[in-house]
């Protein structure tokens, strides 16, 4: 098995200990540092979320790999910020204001890191203040929005509404999540995608940002 | 024949005159008698009006002391966030168990002692004193997983399975025994069933199901059994590949989420298990119309056979239209159990 297919496997199976080691070889045998993102990163978590997607993976198995990949990313990451790492566009998550559930939001980062998004995660309860100072600060060009009550739902519209009231809607796009929401409730709250899992979520993020 | 007699015979397999009917309210009962969320979870007083009214209001065949699922955890000492018009919800960048070896100075409380739980087994009396037998009385618990997360922190507790599988076991353990002295109080107090709520377990797949859970839930539900109560499992979420599992654990009703197919959970758990649910709470129920929440309940009703009990996937949400509410409480009334789902009318267009 070549080192890069290794270190798929180490991510696919979660086993953050090999994916450490495997990378800091690959980085010591002078191994183009992009070339493990785009060759066993990307590729192994793009296999995750079909498993997730299929049923085959759940919630562990996916949060095993994505802690593995990042473990991976750690080491990788201080190589690339010296020659300046393509990006697929800065995403800032989190869950809405007054709503403390993140796991499927965490989820959702994950894989898009996982898939070359830069992740700003804000975690749980997120005033819209703090998403709209956030999307400024890094220019980001997606926002994720997460909800698990129905009571914390209108939340969200406030949030979309806050990145309008701050000139910002025009170059950020919104995508929205949770167990209580619909594609036509994103489409009625004024929100540019709906997904109803991690996998899901990648694809619109593609779509969005034309990556 | 009244409310509580109807469930049990339905357990009992004995003859009933319609189709029980059980859908879960909380915020939605509260808003019934006007009061903010954050006192009917708190005041056991606001709770048993709540249920009643709103039980009396729409004939529904049970109350219920569900109200949220921080109950135990709270009186565990786990920080807990609380709302003046929501539910009270666990914080978990602050878990109790953030280190695991806190689990063996982790002492199970006396239900009766713990403000929170002693509130739950303090609505349970009165229910059980204000409705006397016209509808049977559920008490409410956290399943093993769900409590597991409520202490450890459901992203934590996920790795846990993985990494630290023996703490898991221990603290599954803990979680049952807890479970267990909470049942048995709100049981002496009144409660004919307990509702069982393990919302986590439908992140897991069925390997760490079988090997975790399983075991878990079983006890608890072997032990309640023991007190002479019946069980109930809601699980939210996907459980579409537990249902070999879930059918082997014994509980009298399996209360499906809305996405789990209904005839896929009578295929795997045969003809005799009480199946509950299973209409999207929020898709249909509150936001189609009558209509499509008859349509929803008759195919419920058609996968699931005369061993059915009618009833939302979920909580019934709280600007649910009382309309669609009265379609779900008459197509009960208008069914026996032995009936073959009516058919639904060509629709107008």
């Amino acid at each position: 098995m070549t080192p890069m297919k290794e270190l798929y496997e180490a991510i696919l199976t979660g086993n953050r200990d090999a994916a450490a080691e495997l990378t800091r070889q690959a980085l010591e045998g002078s191994v183009d540092p992009q070339s493990l993102i785009d060759g066993a990163m990307i590729p192994a978590m793009a296999e995750v979320g079909r498993r997730f997607e299929e049923e085959e993976y759940f919630v562990p198995e996916l949060l095993l790999s994505a802690r593995a990949m990042k473990t991976a990313l750690e080491l990788i990451s201080p190589l690339l910020s010296e020659t300046g790492a393509p990006s697929k566009g800065c995403v800032v998550m989190g869950t809405v204001q007054g709503d403390l559930h993140d796991i499927g939001k965490n989820l959702v980062s994950a894989m898009l890191e996982g898939a070359g998004f830069d992740v700003v995660d804000l975690g749980a309860d997120v005033s819209p203040e703090k998403f709209v100072a956030t999307v400024e600060e890094n220019g980001a060009s997606l926002v994720g929005l997460s909800v698990l009550l129905t009571v914390t739902m209108p939340s969200m519209t406030s949030t979309i509404e806050a990145l309008e009231a701050a000139g910002l809607r025009d170059r950020v796009k919104i995508l929205v999540g949770g167990a209580p929401l619909s594609a036509e409730h994103a489409d009625a709250i004024g929100a540019d995608a709906y997904a109803d899992n991690a996998t899901a979520a990648v694809r619109a993020a593609h779509e969005l940002v034309g990556a | 024949m009244n409310g509580r007699t109807r469930i049990l015979n339905l357990l009992e397999g004995r003859a009933v005159d319609r189709l029980p009917l059980m859908p879960i309210t909380m915020m939605f009962a509260a808003d019934q008698i006007g009061v903010p969320y954050g006192e009917y979870a708190t005041d056991h007083r606001l709770l048993a009006r709540g249920q009643i009214e709103t039980s009396r209001r729409f004939d529904f065949d049970y109350v219920s002391a569900i109200s949220d699922p921080c109950r135990e955890a709270a009186d565990l000492g786990a920080a807990i966030e609380c709302y003046p018009d929501q539910p009270p919800a666990i914080v978990e960048s602050e878990a109790l168990l953030s280190d695991p070896r806190h689990l063996a100075r982790l002492d199970c409380p006396d239900p009766t002692s713990g403000p929170r739980m002693a509130d739950r087994i303090a609505a349970i009396a009165l229910l059980r004193h204000e409705i006397g037998d016209e509808k049977l009385v559920e008490g409410w618990i956290e399943g093993p997983c769900a409590e597991a997360a409520n202490l450890r922190g459901i992203n934590t507790l996920m790795l846990d399975f993985v990494d630290e599988p023996d703490f898991v076991r221990d603290l599954c353990a803990f979680c049952v025994d807890l479970g267990l002295r909470f049942a048995r109080a709100q049981v002496a107090a009144g409660a004919d069933l307990i509702g069982i709520g393990d919302a986590a377990a439908s992140l897991v797949g069925p390997a760490i199901y079988e090997e975790f859970v399983f075991p878990a839930e079983r006890r608890l539900v072997d032990g309640i059994h023991a007190m002479g109560a019946r069980t109930r499992l809601h699980i939210c979420g996907r459980t579409r590949r537990l249902l070999p599992l879930l059918a082997d654990l014994g509980v009298d009703i399996l209360d499906l989420d809305w996405m789990v197919p209904i005839e896929e959970a009578r295929a795997a758990c045969g003809p005799e298990q009480v199946l509950l649910g299973n209409i999207d709470p929020v898709g249909v129920l509150r936001n189609a119309g009558p209509e499509d929440v008859r349509d929803g309940i008759r195919r419920c009703h058609a996968a699931a056979g005369r061993r059915y009990v009618v009833a939302a996937g979920c909580e019934i949400v709280r600007d649910t239209p009382l309309r669609n509410l009265r379609e779900m409480v008459e197509y009960a009334r208008g069914h026996g159990c032995d009936a073959e789902p009516t058919p639904s009318p060509p629709r107008a267009h």
